[in-house]
C-alpha cells in the first residue's frame, strides 16, 4: 500500500502479507507497548478455534515505543502482523477527540481495505489500549460472523447505570427509534463485520468528512442497520482500557458524540422516515457473574443545580430551539424540589428531537446548539439518578427500555416537523 | 474508487434541477451583467433551497443574438460572465455543496460568427471545412421542414454572399446548422464535450437534437441518422466519463421523443414537453383529463432513463405539442393580452400565468413534483417573480433575479441604466414586493413553501423512480394517482383542480387495511376499507399520503 501518511515511518512488514486471511484483526495503536501484547494475544487465541488463517492489521500512528515490535512478537509465526499506513491529521490540542485518536476514521478505513485485500470472511476491530480483553470476548465478536449468523456484531459492555448516560439518554433511544434496531451501545469501539458489510462500509461517503474521526464508530453501526444487514451484539463484560490523555470535558464529548449522531440523521433521513417501531437485536453471550462496576463519582444534587443554572442562563436560547410548552415544562422541572425533580420521558424525547431539528435547520451554529444541550443532559441525568431504584442495573435497564419506547412514540413529532419545519416556527 | 465512481449512476432520477442563466442571477463585478463570481456567491442560497443540480443556460462567447444559443466558441466562457478559471472555481464550489452542474450545449448549430462558419464560407465547395455546415445552390431543398421561428424567419435557407451559396438554419438565420453528415463535425463536438467533462461538469443539456440531420422528402426531424449520432455521443461519454448525463431537448410528442432514449444507449433524460401545457389547461378547465390523457399516452422508457418535467423555462410556454383547439383554448385562457404571445406560445412566468394565486402555484408545483420524472425549476419562480412582456423576444422572462428591495433588486450595484435588462418594477411583482430577502423573513412565503416541498420530495425516491397508476374518481375535478417503488410504501397523490371545495370517493380497495398518513404533517387518516374512500379537498387543495402498513 502506498504511503499516504503525513509523518509516518512505518513500512509494510511482510512480503506475503496480502495472502488471504479468514479473519483480520484490526488494531489502531500509538505508543501502546504496555497493552498491545495482551490485545494481540487475546485476539490470537480468540480466533484460533474458528479460523484457519488470520492476520493482525496494525494501523499504527508512528509509535515511538516498541508497540509494533511487541505486536509481532506476541503474534508469533502463526499470525502475521501487518502495519498499514494512513493519513493522520495534525493534532489540534484544543480538539481532543472523544473516541481515541485523531485519524481514527482513516486508520479504520485502512484496516478495512486491508481486510478486503485479504478476502477476509470477518474483520474485528479492537482498541490497542484494552487491558482486560479476553480471548472469549474476541470469540464472541467473531464467531457469529464466521458462522454466517450476523454481519455486524457490536460490543456491549456492562457499566454502572450511571455511567455512559449520554448513550443511555440520547444515542441509544434515538438510534432505536429512528433506525429501528435496539443496539445498546451503537458507538462501541469494538465490533466485528462480515465481508459483504465490509464492502458496504468502504462504499460509505463519510470517510473524509471533518467529523469522521469522532463519528465513524456510530456511523458504521448506522450503515449496517440502514443497509439492512444482520446486526447483533456481544456481551463482553466490563471494559477496561488504559488512559493516557486527559479526557475531554463534557461539553466537548457531548458535542462530538451527539453532533455525529445528528449529522448521521440528516444523511439518512429518507431511511428513518419510513421506519416504524423497533426490533431487539440478537445477543451473544451473557453477563452472568459479571460484577457491575462501582458507581461513578457523580452528585445528583450538583447536576440538578447545574440544570437550574442552565435554565436561568439559557432559557432564551432554548426558546429558539424548543416550543413554548417545553420551556414551560422545563420551568416546572427547574422549580421542583429534589424528590419531584423529573424530566418525563416524552418531554425528554421531544427535547432531543427539537435539537435534532434545529441542527438540521441550522437555526444556530452547531457548536452553540450542542452547548445548549449540556445543562439539559445534566438535568436528565439528575432526574434519572433521583428516581428511586435506578442504581439497580435491572431496574435501570427497564427504565432505559421505557425511554426508548417514548422516543418511538414521539417519533411522529420529529417527522412532522422535519418534513414541514414552517409549522413549527410559526 | 473515486468519489465519482461511488456515486449512484442514476443520480439524475432523484435530482431537483434549477435552471439558471448566469447573466440574470447575480452580478459580482457590478458591470450590470451576472457572472460566475456572482453565481458562486449565491450557491449557499441554492443549496439552502434544496435543489441538487444546476442547469446553466449557454455561457459561451456569443454575439448574443439569441441569448447565447448562438455560440461562437465552445471552449471559452463569455467574457461578460468571467473566464474559464472562474467557471472552474464555480464548478468546484458547486460540487463542494453537492450540487451537480449541467451546461447547455447547442449541438445543432453555431453562431455565424463561429470560426468554423467563417472558415466554411471561405473554403472550396466540397471540402471538409466547407462541409461543416449544410450548403445548397438552391433554397428549395428540404421543403417539408417546417419553420420554427415563424415570427421572424421566412425560410430555413439563407444566402451567404461570401460562399455564394445558401446555408441551412432551422432557427434564426444567423445560426447555421452543423452538418453531421461530415464525420469531422462529430469529432469536434466530442472534443468540446471532453473539454468540459474533463473539468468536471456532470452533464449536458443538448439543445435542439431532433434537427441534427436533413434528408429530402422528410420533415428533417427525428431522423434515424440523428439517433446514430446520439448513440455515438453516448458511447463516447460512457466509455470515458462515468456517471455523466445527457438531457435531450426534443420538443416533440412523447412517442417521437421515446427514440431519444434508445435502448438506454442515447440520452439519459429528455424533456416531456406535451405534459406542460396540459397541466395549465387542466387547471383552467378544472378537469383532470388533459393530464391523464397525455400521461397515459406517454410510452414507457428504459429503466435507466428519465423524463424531465417543468412548468416554466427560459422560453415561451410552448404550444407546439397541442391540438389547434387546445392552442386556441390556451391563448384565450392564459394570454388575454396579445403581447403575451410569441411564436407558438406564451411568454409569461409561472406567477403571472397563475394570476399570482398562491394556491394555484402550489397546486401545480405539487403535481410537477409528484408526476414521474425529474422536476426542473426556473430561477425566480420559487419566489413568484413576474415578467415584462414589453422587453421583446423572450427577454421578459429572463430579467435580473430579485434578491432584495434595494436598487437593481440587489442583483447589481451598477448604474440601473447599465443593467443588461431592467428589473421587474410593476406594483404586484416588482422587486420591492417580491424578493428573496423579504421572503426569507416571511415564514409563510412562497420561498419557504417551495423549500419545504423540495426537502419533502427528496425524502421519497418513489417520486423520481416509481410507477404511476391513475385513479379515476367520478369527480373529474380531482386528479388522483398512486406512485410505487420497490418496497417503499405507496404514495397516494390527490389534487383538486377546481377553485371550489370538492368531495371525492376513491377506489382504494387494492390498499384495504393500509393507513393513509398525510405526508406534510405526518397525520394519520382513517384506515382504508372495502368501501370507497371519502375525502374532501379545499380549493386547489392537494394531499400526498403514505399508505402505511399498520404492522410495521
Amino acid at each position: 500500500m502506498a504511503s499516504t501518511g503525513s509523518s509516518s515511518s512505518i513500512a509494510i512488514a511482510d512480503a506475503d502479507s496480502a495472502r488471504p486471511s479468514d479473519v483480520v484483526v484490526g488494531i489502531q495503536s500509538y505508543n501502546d507497548a504496555d497493552t498491545i501484547g495482551g490485545v494481540v494475544r487475546s485476539a490470537r487465541e480468540g480466533i484460533r478455534r474458528h479460523a484457519r488463517t488470520g492476520c493482525v492489521i496494525l494501523a499504527d500512528g508512528a509509535s515511538t515505543d516498541r508497540t509494533v515490535a511487541l505486536a509481532r512478537e506476541v503474534a508469533g509465526e502463526e499470525y502475521s502482523v501487518v502495519a498499514v499506513d494512513y493519513r493522520r491529521p495534525e493534532v489540534d490540542p484544543l480538539k481532543l477527540p472523544y473516541h481515541g485518536r485523531p485519524g481514527r476514521a482513516a486508520a479504520m478505513r485502512a484496516v478495512l481495505r486491508a481486510a478486503r485485500e485479504r478476502d477476509a470472511k470477518a474483520c474485528v476491530m479492537l482498541d490497542a489500549r484494552l487491558t482486560n480483553l479476553k480471548p472469549e470476548s474476541v470469540e464472541r465478536l467473531v464467531e457469529p460472523v464466521l458462522s454466517g449468523q450476523m454481519d455486524y456484531v457490536s460490543a456491549h459492555y456492562v457499566r454502572h447505570p450511571y455511567e455512559g448516560a449520554l448513550t443511555k439518554c440520547v444515542i441509544y433511544p434515538v438510534f432505536r427509534a429512528l433506525y429501528g434496531a435496539r443496539l445498546r451501545q451503537p458507538a462501541a469501539l469494538e465490533f466485528a463485520c462480515s465481508a459483504p458489510l465490509l464492502d458496504h462500509f468502504l462504499e460509505q461517503r463519510f470517510w473524509d468528512s471533518e467529523q469522521a474521526p469522532t463519528g465513524v464508530d456510530m456511523w458504521l453501526a448506522a450503515a449496517a442497520v440502514t443497509g439492512k444487514y444482520r446486526v447483533g451484539e456481544a456481551l463482553l463484560g466490563v471494559r477496561s482500557a488504559a488512559v493516557r490523555s486527559v479526557a475531554p470535558d463534557l461539553s466537548t464529548a457531548l458535542g462530538q458524540l451527539v453532533g455525529a449522531l445528528l449529522i448521521d440523521l440528516k444523511s439518512r433521513a429518507n431511511f428513518w422516515h419510513r421506519v416504524r417501531g423497533s426490533a431487539a437485536v440478537p445477543v451473544v453471550g451473557n453477563a452472568d457473574g459479571v460484577v457491575t462496576p462501582p458507581p461513578p463519582d457523580i452528585d445528583a444534587e450538583k447536576l440538578r443545580e447545574s440544570f437550574g443554572l442552565g435554565y436561568a442562563a439559557l432559557r432564551d436560547v432554548w426558546a429558539a430551539i424548543m416550543p413554548p410548552r417545553t420551556i414551560i415544562e422545563l420551568k416546572r422541572v427547574a422549580d421542583a424540589p429534589s424528590d419531584r425533580f423529573r424530566i418525563q420521558d416524552d418531554v425528554w424525547a421531544r427535547i432531543v428531537y427539537d435539537f435534532a431539528l434545529s441542527h438540521h435547520l441550522k437555526t444556530m451554529p452547531h457548536e452553540h446548539l450542542l452547548g445548549a444541550l449540556v445543562p439539559l443532559y445534566l438535568g436528565w441525568l439528575a432526574s434519572f439518578m433521583l428516581e428511586p431504584g435506578t442504581d439497580d442495573p435491572a431496574v435501570a435497564e427497564q427504565r432505559i427500555d421505557r425511554l426508548g419506547t417514548a422516543f418511538e412514540t414521539q417519533k411522529p413529532y420529529l417527522i412532522s416537523r422535519w418534513r414541514w419545519p414552517e409549522r413549527f416556527r410559526s | 474508487m473515486t468519489s465519482r465512481e461511488l456515486e449512484d449512476p442514476l443520480w439524475y432520477k432523484d435530482a431537483i434541477v434549477y435552471e439558471v442563466p448566469v447573466k440574470s442571477f447575480f452580478d459580482a463585478d457590478n458591470d450590470g451583467i451576472g457572472d460566475f463570481a456572482g453565481l458562486i456567491e449565491k450557491l449557499d442560497y441554492l443549496q439552502s433551497l434544496g435543489v441538487t443540480c444546476l442547469w446553466l443556460l449557454p455561457c459561451f462567447p456569443s454575439p448574443l443574438k439569441d441569448d447565447g444559443y448562438d455560440i461562437s466558441n465552445y471552449t471559452e466562457v463569455h467574457p461578460s460572465y468571467g473566464t474559464v478559471d472562474d467557471f472552474k472555481q464555480f464548478l468546484a464550489a458547486a460540487h463542494e455543496r453537492d450540487l451537480k452542474v449541467l451546461i447547455e450545449l447547442v449541438v445543432n448549430h453555431t453562431s455565424d460568427q463561429h470560426q468554423w462558419f467563417q472558415r466554411a464560407r471561405q473554403a472550396p465547395s466540397g471540402s471538409s471545412d466547407r462541409d461543416f455546415y449544410v450548403w445548397s445552390d438552391t433554397d428549395q431543398k428540404y421543403h417539408d421542414a417546417r419553420i420554427i421561428f415563424v415570427d421572424t424567419e421566412q425560410s430555413n435557407w439563407a444566402w451567404d454572399p461570401v460562399a455564394k451559396a445558401y446555408y441551412w438554419h432551422r432557427f434564426f438565420h444567423h445560426q447555421p446548422d452543423l452538418n453531421y453528415d461530415n464525420a469531422a463535425v462529430l469529432e469536434e463536438i466530442l472534443r468540446v464535450m471532453d473539454f468540459w467533462l474533463e473539468m468536471g461538469v456532470d452533464g449536458f443539456r443538448l439543445d435542439a437534437v431532433p434537427y441534427l440531420i436533413e434528408r429530402e422528402g422528410t420533415n428533417c426531424e427525428n431522423l434515424p441518422e440523428t439517433h446514430v449520432i446520439l448513440k455515438a455521443i453516448r458511447r463516447h461519454i460512457d466509455t470515458h466519463w462515468p456517471n455523466r448525463m445527457l438531457l435531450a431537448e426534443a420538443n416533440q410528442w412523447p412517442s417521437d421523443v421515446r427514440p431519444y432514449f434508445g435502448d438506454g444507449d442515447e440520452c439519459h433524460m429528455a424533456f416531456h414537453f406535451p405534459v406542460m401545457p396540459r397541466l395549465f389547461m387542466a387547471l383552467h378547465l378544472e378537469e383532470r383529463d388533459p393530464i391523464v390523457d397525455i400521461m397515459e399516452r406517454t410510452p414507457s422508457i428504459p429503466e435507466t432513463c428519465q423524463w424531465a418535467l417543468f412548468l416554466r423555462n427560459h422560453d415561451e410556454l410552448t404550444l407546439e405539442m397541442v391540438t389547434d383547439d387546445e392552442r386556441d383554448y390556451m391563448y384565450l385562457a392564459y394570454s388575454a393580452d396579445p403581447m403575451a404571445r410569441l411564436n407558438v406560445g406564451i411568454r409569461r412566468r409561472l406567477a403571472p400565468l397563475m394570476n399570482n394565486s398562491r394556491r394555484r402555484i402550489e397546486l401545480l408545483t405539487s403535481v410537477l413534483f409528484s408526476l414521474p420524472g425529474t422536476p426542473i425549476l426556473y430561477y425566480g419562480d420559487e419566489i413568484g417573480m413576474g415578467d415584462n412582456m414589453h422587453l421583446g423576444d423572450r427577454n421578459g422572462v429572463r430579467t435580473p433575479m430579485q434578491w432584495t428591495g434595494d436598487r437593481n433588486a440587489g442583483f447589481s450595484r451598477a448604474d440601473p441604466q447599465e443593467l443588461f435588462s431592467p428589473v421587474i418594477g410593476d406594483p404586484v411583482y416588482g422587486y420591492q414586493a417580491v424578493n428573496v430577502e423579504a421572503e426569507e423573513h416571511d415564514g409563510a412565503s412562497l420561498l419557504h413553501w417551495t423549500r419545504n416541498m423540495i426537502r419533502l420530495r427528496r425524502l421519497f425516491r418513489v417520486f423520481g423512480r416509481g410507477t404511476i397508476d391513475f385513479l379515476k374518481p367520478s369527480n373529474r375535478a380531482v386528479l388522483a394517482y398512486v406512485r410505487r417503488y420497490e418496497e417503499d410504501d405507496a404514495i397516494l397523490c390527490v389534487a383538486n383542480l377546481a377553485r371550489n371545495v370538492q368531495p371525492v370517493h376513491l377506489d382504494l380497495r387494492a390498499f384495504a387495511g393500509l393507513v393513509p398518513v398525510e405526508i406534510l404533517g405526518y397525520t394519520e387518516f382513517p384506515v382504508i376499507g372495502a368501501e370507497p374512500y371519502f375525502l374532501t379537498l379545499g380549493p386547489y387543495g392537494f394531499y400526498w399520503f403514505e399508505l402505511q402498513h399498520r404492522d410495521r
